[in-house]
This record gives C-alpha cells, structure tokens and sequence, in this order.
C-alpha cells in the first residue's frame, strides 16, 4: 500500500485553528468517524485558510443528507429523542419569529390596497400556526404525561421542573408583559425600545419552555409508541411550519415591493435578516423532524435512521 | 450521491480509479488523483466522496495505527467503477471515429 506521508509541511498554529473550526461545524458522528483523517490529510497537505473554507462549506450536504452509515449503531429512540429535542427549540424560534412579524404587520390591521396576498398570507400563516400548536400538542401530550408520571414517580424535582417548564415560563412571561405593558404602555402601546425588550424576553421564554422537555428527554430516556407518536407529530408540524415560513416569506417580500411606506419596509436590511433567521430555523425544524421521523418509521430490529 | 457515476471527471469517479490499483488514505488519493488525473481533490470533497462511497459499500476502511486511514476498493466498487470505464470507452471510441470520419472537424 502506498504510504505517502506527505511533504510533512506543518500547517501555521492560525490554519490548524481554522480547520478545528471548519470540523467544529459538521455533525457529530461525522466528526468522530473522519474528523481524525480530515486532520491528518490536512498536516500533510499544509491546508491553510482556502481548505478550512472548502471543508466548512462541505459541512451543510453532510447535515442535510447524512451517510446512513454513520448511523448504523444508533439506537433509533436515541435518533428521535434527539430529533424532538431539536425540534422543540427550532420550531418554537420559528413561532416566535413569526409571531413578531404578526405583531408588527397583521395585528396592526395592516393590509396594503390592492394586493390580497399579504391577506392570504396572513390567513395561511394563522392557520398553520394553529394546526401546528394542535398537532404538536396532541401528540406531545401521551409522552409529556408519561414522563410527567415518571418523575413524579421516580422522586426526580429537576426533571419535573423541566417538563413543567412549557407551563410556567409563558406563564410568568406574559405576566411580566402585562404588568410591562400597564406600566409603561400608552395610546399607541409600548416604545419600540421596550418592544424590543419584550420580544427579546419572549424569545429567552420561549426557548426555556423548549430546552425544558429536551433536557427530560435526555435525562428520562423515554421509548415506545409515546415516543414514536410525539417524533411522528413532530414530523407534521415540521411540514405545517414549512407552510407558515413561506406564507411569512411573501408577505414580507410582498411589504417590500408593495408598500415601501410601511414601518421599515422601505429599508430591505431588516426585513433580510428577518428572512434569513425565518428560513434558517425553517431549515432547522425541518431537517431534524424528517431525521426523527426515519428513525419513527424504520423497521424493527433495523438500525439505521 | 447520484446513482450513477457521471462525467469522466467525477470526484467518486476518479477516487475509485485512484484505489483500483492499491489502498490509500486520503493524502494519497489526492496525490495520485492529482499526478495521474490532473484533477485538485480538496479535503471537504475528498471526505464527502469517501463519506458517501463507504455507505454505498463501494469502498472500505483498513485498519491502521495512526490516523491516516487507509481505504480500498470493494467487489461492488470495482464492478461500478468497470462499468463507467466501458461506458466512457464506448462514447470516446463512437466519438473518434464520428470526428475522423467527418471532414468538417478536420482539425478537430
């Protein structure tokens, strides 16, 4: 077999710092399986700053279409733990993103003259959001009481707190809205300084009410049908939510060509980052759903998710 | 991936010719893909091939002491890789003899 070590040109403390940071970024399995030999390849080759980009770049088609191999040894529950948890947190972000825009466009009554789509767009977008909070909490629930039941059982206060936590985090937020809102609202609502605030607050909100039940997940290990039917609503509201991203899409687009007057959508800045968080949790929802949903359906006895 | 092996310069392609003739790890494939082929394998490519060859059981990993992993081709690389060979072989043989026969492209 051909060694050839290479010209043994050490790559600079700089490179090996960007190539860490490039591995950094791909899936975990991925990472333990090849990391070792990407690393070796690149001391060999003297990869600098261009390798690191090619390999960072290399990174999404392995998150999006992973090698099924990777995956032969796993455990298909731990594949949908996984996915739900992700699943949780990404799609709980996305609710959040588009209920902002909401708050901003359609609750202010906004509907620009002569383009019914902003319109339908916002009729697509509740009904998806309503379906999705439906199918999510029907198909959640079975599990969530099981493992309710468990740690109550088991004397387990954290991981009660934890599944508690979709419960008492929106609560104690939308005390704290209303009791904001009193205080230093007005006519017109509150200042967009603290309407900032209060977004930002929904969001840390949110996202407690999310890691809640993910961390339990982690910590109960829960299996069976209850899980399978929680990661197969997942999976639903996954789809739902692709629905709400593109109806979110083009209204905003639509605001943007059609009515440049309103609030900021004369500067596309906003509204670009806007869509760009809006997809990139859309992208996140739906990869991990449909990863959680293979492992849902895969045969029994078979590995591979 | 896609199922089939297209284009004479397709990195899965050319990663199973470089293994036709021995194992390798990746620094080696590179060198040979670039020496023989003329082609720049880059790290993320070159793994992504090797990721997606391994799952289709086309390829291999060997055992090895240090971290350069060594990989060969497998029966079911080589019958894929046989077949593009003839595949490419054909249309290079159809193409010949359709340029020489044809006075137009002369030059060609």
């Amino acid at each position: 077999m051909r060694a050839g070590r290479g010209r043994g040109v050490r790559p600079s403390a700089s490179a090996t710092l960007l190539v860490r940071a490039a591995l950094a970024v791909y899936p975990p399995s991925w990472r333990a399986r090849y990391g070792d030999e990407v690393q070796a390849l690149l001391d060999d080759s003297g990869g600098g700053a261009v390798a690191a980009a090619s390999l960072a770049v290399r990174a999404i088609p392995a998150w999006f279409w992973p090698s099924r191999h990777l995956y032969d040894r796993m455990d298909p529950s731990v594949r949908m733990r996984a996915s739900l948890a992700t699943v949780l947190i990404a799609a709980s972000m996305l609710a959040g993103l588009g209920l902002v825009f909401a708050q901003l466009t359609q609750l202010q009554g906004y509907r620009p003259a002569g383009h019914p789509v902003i319109g339908w767009c916002y009729a697509v977008f509740d009904a998806a959001l309503a379906f999705s909070a439906l199918a999510a909490a029907g198909g959640g629930l079975p599990l969530w009481l099981l493992m309710l039941r468990r740690a109550h059982r088991e004397l387990r206060p954290r991981d009660s707190a934890c599944l508690l936590a979709p419960v008492i985090a929106p609560a104690v937020y939308l005390l704290a809205l209303m009791v904001t809102v009193r205080s230093v609202g007005g006519a017109d609502g509150v200042s967009p300084w603290w309407f900032l605030a209060v977004t930002l607050a929904g969001f840390a909100a949110a996202g407690m009410a999310a890691a809640g039940p993910g961390v339990a997940l982690r910590r109960l290990r829960p299996r069976g049908s209850a899980l399978r039917l929680a990661t197969v609503a997942a999976g639903l509201v996954a789809a739902v939510m692709l629905i709400a991203t593109a109806a979110i899409v083009v209204a905003v687009i639509g605001l943007c060509l059609w009515a440049p007057g309103f609030a900021g959508y004369h500067d596309v800045t906003v509204p670009g980052v806007y869509l760009v968080l809006v997809v990139a949790a859309a992208a996140v929802t739906a990869v991990s759903a449909a990863r959680g949903a293979r492992a849902a359906f895969a045969k029994p006895g078979s590995r591979h998710t | 991936m896609r199922d089939k092996l297209n284009g004479w310069a397709d990195p899965p392609l050319l990663v199973l010719a470089s293994l036709a003739g021995e194992p390798k790890h990746g620094y080696a494939i590179t060198q040979d893909v670039a020496e023989t082929m003329g082609v720049r394998l880059s790290a993320g490519t070159l793994y992504a091939v090797i990721a997606r060859l391994e799952a289709r059981g086309l390829i291999e990993p060997l055992e090895s002491d240090d971290r350069r992993r060594p990989y060969r081709i497998t029966a079911a690389g080589a019958q894929a890789l046989a077949q593009q060979s003839e595949r490419m072989s054909r249309v290079a043989s159809l193409a010949s003899h359709r340029l020489s026969a044809n006075p137009g492209w002369a030059g060609a």
